[in-house]
């Protein structure tokens, strides 16, 4: 699927199914999120339902549509963890329009036109500035915070008109949009890494960017669109978040960086860049949905997210250390 | 561009007096906006409120040079909060309370440290996976309550006063020559140093990369712990949000303090120099009467200034 994971199968080709199945990053992620489900439906027969898991993957198409974005950044060898007040941006800028205007195209628009701009600067600061991203993106998030503060002088947007929520509340072929919104994005994003240009440049930049440059790939405009990407897809998720909540606080968003880049890296994507896929990013998320009903299901109170998280992402980058190891790939 | 950095660098600019320099600017322009500040008394009280960050800055300032970083500080400073008060609330000592703090403190460093050198992760990552752990754990023991019953003298180590001298200060004094001679004048600041310039050139030359990065990480743990033991007596309260946000704050003053995010270069008094400037500038945007929604626009900024101009003068001095 992957050029970087070509040789690893290549090598694993003549190993044993279970050596084949392990060489996959998703493989962890998905042999956890498969049992976790079983054990669920096993405890309780109501769980495994069309609408319950329609509902788990609903609460998670904010998640999911960010971190199918993040992931092209870490695959980049990048990180992004500025998405959680670029959300809250995107959203005021939607909501704000839509108020003035209603409708569904123009708040869209203006979600997603201010999400891109402040994604092309995290892009332009780490390509041009050449910050590292980690700090680009770090100060960004409290920039963009203040900048949210300072725009609403720390007042709710609400009473958001129906027209504009769609994106957040409606059906259509009696599946709800923002499921639809997120299994279209994915398939978007597995098309885009698989056939195009810029999809095959994310993965030679992030997997060795030696050999990129050498190859005479634009390192820059791989990682710059990859930042914008984010901030595009902020945009959308934006509107998801105010079709759901119906209003805006100050600190919408807060944390979701967080969630965003656990989810790609519990999915499976390297955090060393190179290795992973946008099924990684979906995988990730729904799990970290999973688990979040799951603890709300064993009556563990929500303080404890937090935490639960935390060991997820230490879990999940320790998962692929000794995962690594155990197939003899130095990727 | 380079050129105009070389110009400077032959006007026989270092810079820690092109820092000296900008906080001389803050505070006469402080002054302008408030004559207030420039008083013995305003800028003795400002001291109360960085000395926790300077005490987290002076590890970072040595975990950077590795080319290291830790995002887990502002968590970690909840969590020895949250040990402290809520060991004291369950009956134990307070004597005994702080030292289990500043434990726990160390123990979750040693934690950063050994996930990083003993799975060659970067400390990027598993710092952020502990920035959410040790904040959720936090919460969690806490259940989100305050615990400030103290007795009296805990207040010993935020709010004395020797003399018009802020007691944390000499507590703060004592770090900095402490790091400052490790750092300088010994062995192990020179292993700091040598990993962060080229650590596989290190590791042939027989420097112990692992225990070097484990003291490191442990050793921000014990800063943390007396940063966090601090900040609770100032605050007279334990919570679980205790010092969230804080990493912004260390990470910037050690940047702006012209220590290399890429490793190989920094210095203590860089780093003394950076946090009186992000007190200096925080103080003075609350005497303005700036609302703090600004300062956290501001902060972030300037930690993307600091780091662009660093890399700037950087290119332009080789």
């Amino acid at each position: 699927m992957s050029e970087a994971r070509a040789p690893a199968e290549r090598s694993a080709a003549g190993g044993t199914a279970v050596r084949r199945f392990l060489v996959r990053p998703e493989a962890p992620a998905l042999a956890f999120l498969a049992i976790l489900l079983l054990a669920f439906t096993l405890a309780n027969d109501r769980f495994l339902t069309a609408s319950n898991l329609e509902s788990i993957v609903d609460s998670v198409a904010v998640l999911g549509v960010v971190a199918l974005a993040v992931n092209q950044v870490v695959l980049c060898a990048e990180i992004d963890i500025s998405t959680g007040s670029m959300l809250g941006l995107c959203a005021i800028a939607a909501g704000a329009v839509s108020l003035s205007t209603g409708g569904l195209l123009l708040p869209l628009l203006a979600g997603v036109a201010v999400g891109t701009l402040a994604g092309a600067i995290n892009g332009a600061l780490v390509t041009l500035g050449r910050i590292p991203a980690i700090i680009v993106t770090l100060g960004m998030l409290y920039a963009l915070r203040g900048v949210i503060l300072l725009v609403t002088g720390g007042t709710w947007i609400t009473g958001v008109p129906e027209g504009t929520r769609v994106l957040g509340t409606g059906t259509l072929l009696g599946i709800s949009v923002p499921v639809l919104i997120l299994f279209g994005l994915f398939l978007v994003m597995e098309l885009v890494n698989r056939h195009s240009t810029w999809g095959r440049n994310v993965f030679a930049v992030g997997g060795n960017r030696r050999a990129a440059r050498f190859a005479g790939l634009s390192i820059d405009r791989t990682r710059f669109f990859a930042f914008m990407l984010v901030g595009a897809f902020v945009g959308i998720a934006s509107m998801i978040y105010l079709g759901r909540a119906g209003s805006v606080q100050t600190n919408t968003g807060v944390g979701l960086e967080l969630q965003a880049v656990a989810a790609v890296v519990i999915g499976g994507t390297s955090i060393a860049g190179g290795r992973g896929s946008a099924l990684a990013a979906l995988t990730g998320a729904v799990l970290i949905g999973v688990i979040l009903n799951g603890l709300i299901l064993l009556g563990v109170p929500g303080i404890w997210q937090d935490a639960v998280l935390g060991g997820l992402i230490l879990l999940a980058v320790a998962t692929d250390v000794l995962r690594r190891r155990l197939v003899g790939d130095k990727a | 561009m380079s050129a105009l950095a070389g110009t400077v660098r032959r006007l026989g600019f270092s810079r820690e007096i092109v820092l000296l320099g900008v906080l001389i600017a803050l505070v006469v322009v402080m002054t302008l906006l408030d004559p207030l500040f420039l008083t013995l008394t305003t800028l003795l009280n400002t001291s109360r409120f960085f000395v926790e960050v300077g005490l987290m800055a002076l590890g970072m300032t040595l975990i950077i040079i590795t080319g290291g970083i830790d995002l887990s500080v502002g968590s970690n400073v909840a969590l020895v909060s949250v040990a402290v008060g809520f060991s004291f609330a369950a009956g134990l000592p307070l004597p005994l309370a702080i030292v289990f703090g500043l434990a726990v403190g160390v123990a979750a460093g040693l934690f950063n440290g050994l996930f990083i050198t003993l799975l060659d992760l970067h400390p990027l990552v598993v710092t952020l996976g502990t920035l959410a752990l040790f904040q959720g754990l936090a919460y969690g023991v806490s259940k989100a309550q305050a615990v400030s019953d103290f007795p009296g003298w805990f207040a010993y180590f935020g709010q004395a006063y020797l003399g018009p001298i802020p007691g944390q200060l000499f507590i703060f004094v004592v770090a900095v020559a402490v790091v400052w001679v490790i750092l300088s004048r010994t062995r192990f600041g020179r292993y700091v140093y040598a990993i962060g310039n080229n650590e596989e050139a290190a590791r042939f030359s027989g420097v112990p990369i692992r225990r070097v990065k484990l003291a490191l990480y442990s050793g921000i743990g014990l800063l943390v712990g007396m940063a966090a033991v601090i900040y609770t007596s100032r605050v007279y309260t334990a919570r679980g949000d205790s010092g969230v946000g804080l990493e912004l704050d260390v990470i910037s003053a050690v940047v702006l303090g012209g220590a290399s995010i890429y490793g190989g270069s920094g210095t203590i008094g860089g780093t003394v120099l950076g946090v009186l400037i992000i007190a200096t500038l925080r103080n003075g945007l609350i005497l303005a009467g700036v609302p703090s929604t600004w300062q956290l626009f501001v902060l972030g900024v300037l930690l993307l200034a600091a780091v662009f101009v660093n890399e700037f003068f950087r290119k332009g001095e080789e």
